[in-house]
């Protein structure tokens, strides 16, 4: 869990220096006082990526070109961290010793999962928020995954951009590109077959509690790196295509999660309700699964829907949350506060202050 | 009233100066006002030094390392190399490091960068014709590539890859990856490990 948060020039605050108790914590307070900023700060220190912003430059404040965030870390050890933004470069650094390479940082740091209004795009939205969802997971439980998925990443721009240069494409420099595309593919793929497979269960399990109904959910993880994740040979036999249309059209970027609520597309049949509950249960099953995965439990970041639920779900949400987690929670009113919350800290968020309440 | 500046020859340097690799607006001043206070012998010595660069240092033509237009290459003109092997390095720096390890005896070729085609960089700006070239014309038996191992060296690597094929005869061999010499495994990130188990060599 996280016993405190220091920032420095990190959107809204100029300096802020927090200590978080265990449990549940309330940050509460109108709209841009910077709540969510203070969610996202945790999620960059502990995961170096930011569930809001592309680019970590954007969380730098106005006219200026560098942040930073540091705060340390209770689990089986004590751990302090201490992230600096600049333009030219980022410093990581564990306990005063600096870090090298971002896996080497994140070993010392805990899981985390976000939840937030925009959760709803997992199931309405493209497959670009369903593979951001999956990435986020994946990258945080299987070593590896983060370095191919930037390798990949970049293979695919430069490929791109190849097929899109010149009249007649320059084939064998393509080609180049897919083998390392290929290489890369094999990875992600793998990871992401075994992530769905242990996450389906859990999130199909939730459904069920959280609609207290019949509702069978299946997730189903639908690659697109063609026949036995050969990738290679899957993008040789569409060359003609490819030639058409000029980008590189299989392989991970191109994956999906599918949804289904009794056996139809829940982006589709499925009410806005059943939605929200599909949504909230594909969070909790990450939840859940990080719980399984680690001897710590995760840090649960969310991000103002405790006021947007109903109370049914809001119940379901408590009921078949890890306790064991620390959850930092942001919201605009209270008036939801039932008698379970009497032990939760309470933090008032104004003009970027932060003040303890109870 | 004009401000005051710098006489024009003090400005003049600052400016050549300023273009240097990793020199910006204040270190080029700072080393301008030194040589006019102190300098003039190394800065006469600097002089020199530049003209004999400009007037005989160049590329080989063969193999792309540092030579002289009057001695050559002191690579490609040695007679103790081993004509058979050929070692393909991105830049012609990264020949030294290869050369101090004393392990290769045969010949190099630099490619002058690698493919990057998001930096504009193709195979036609690359010696690859060289390269192709020398293979026809030469003995060679193995080609070595020691690219790195970023995307842009990979992309490099498979294009050299494919490219060789058209030579049957001639082995294609990489730098092998792992653990650094003198390390322990604690100190090796996962990517190394990995690549380090996967290409695991016979004990016994």
């Amino acid at each position: 869990m996280l016993r405190s948060l220091l920032l420095s020039r990190f959107r809204c605050f100029d300096s802020l220096r927090l200590e978080i108790p265990q449990g549940v914590v309330l940050f509460h307070g109108s709209n841009a006082q910077g709540k969510t900023s203070l969610l996202e700060a945790a999620c960059i220190l502990l995961r170096l990526q930011s569930p809001r912003a592309t680019a970590l430059g954007e969380c730098a404040q106005f006219s200026q070109n560098t942040f930073g965030i540091a705060g340390s870390l209770e689990g089986k050890e004590t751990n302090s961290l201490r992230f600096h933004y600049a333009e030219n470069g980022r410093k990581l650094s564990v306990d005063g010793e600096s870090q090298r390479s971002a896996t080497d940082y994140l070993r010392h740091s805990a899981l985390v999962v976000w939840m937030s209004n925009e959760d709803l795009s997992l199931v309405r939205g493209s497959g670009e928020q369903r593979r951001r969802f999956l990435d986020f997971m994946a990258s945080q439980l299987f070593p590896g995954y983060r370095e191919a998925l930037k390798s990949y990443e970049k293979a695919l721009r430069s490929r791109n951009f190849l097929l899109k240069r010149d009249a007649r494409p320059p084939w064998p420099q393509i080609d180049a590109y897919t083998h390392i595309l290929d290489e890369n593919a094999r990875i992600l793929t793998q990871c992401r077959r075994l992530l769905v497979e242990s996450l389906a269960p859990l999130a199909e399990r939730g459904q069920k509690e959280i609609a207290s109904s019949e509702e069978n959910l299946h997730i189903t993880y639908e690659s697109a790196s063609g026949d036995n994740d050969d990738l290679f040979t899957t993008l040789n036999a569409r060359r003609d295509e490819e030639l058409r249309r000029r980008v590189t059209v299989s392989g991970p970027h191109r994956d999906d999660l599918l949804l289904s609520l009794n056996d139809k597309p829940a982006a589709k049949f499925a009410s806005e309700g059943q939605q929200r509950t599909v949504a909230l249960a594909l969070k909790l099953g990450q939840a859940n699964l990080f719980l399984q995965s680690r001897p710590e439990p995760p840090v649960i970041l969310i991000d103002d829907i405790f006021g947007e639920l109903d109370p049914d779900r809001r119940n379901a949400l408590m009921a078949y949350w890890p306790l064991a987690s620390q959850k930092l929670i942001a919201t605009t009113h209270l008036d939801w506060l039932d008698d379970r919350f009497a032990d939760a800290a309470r933090m008032r968020v104004s003009q970027a202050r932060v003040e303890r309440e109870s | 009233m004009a401000s005051i500046d710098y006489p024009i020859p003090v400005r003049h340097l600052i400016t050549l100066l300023k273009q240097l690799p990793g020199i910006g607006p204040k270190s080029a001043e700072r080393i301008a006002v030194w040589l006019v206070q102190h300098g003039t012998d190394t800065g006469i010595g600097l002089s020199h030094a530049l003209a004999a660069i400009a007037e005989d240092i160049i590329e080989c033509r063969v193999c792309g390392f540092f030579a002289t237009q009057a001695e050559g290459c002191a690579i490609c003109h040695s007679s103790a190399r081993e004509n058979d092997v050929l070692c393909i390095v991105e830049q012609p720096t990264d020949i030294l490091p290869l050369e101090r390890s004393g392990a290769f005896r045969g010949h190099y070729h630099s490619l002058r960068g690698r493919i990057s085609p998001l930096d504009n960089i193709g195979p036609d700006d690359l010696r690859i014709d060289e390269l192709t070239l020398r293979l026809t014309k030469g003995s060679f038996q193995e080609v070595i590539l020691a690219l790195s191992s970023d995307v842009e060296g990979e992309a490099t690597a498979h294009f050299l890859v494919d490219l060789l094929s058209a030579f049957p005869r001639i082995k294609v061999s990489r730098l092998a990856q792992g653990l650094p010499a003198g390390g322990g495994l604690h100190s090796a990130d996962e990517l190394t490990l990995l690549r380090a188990l996967q290409g695991r060599v016979t004990a016994s």
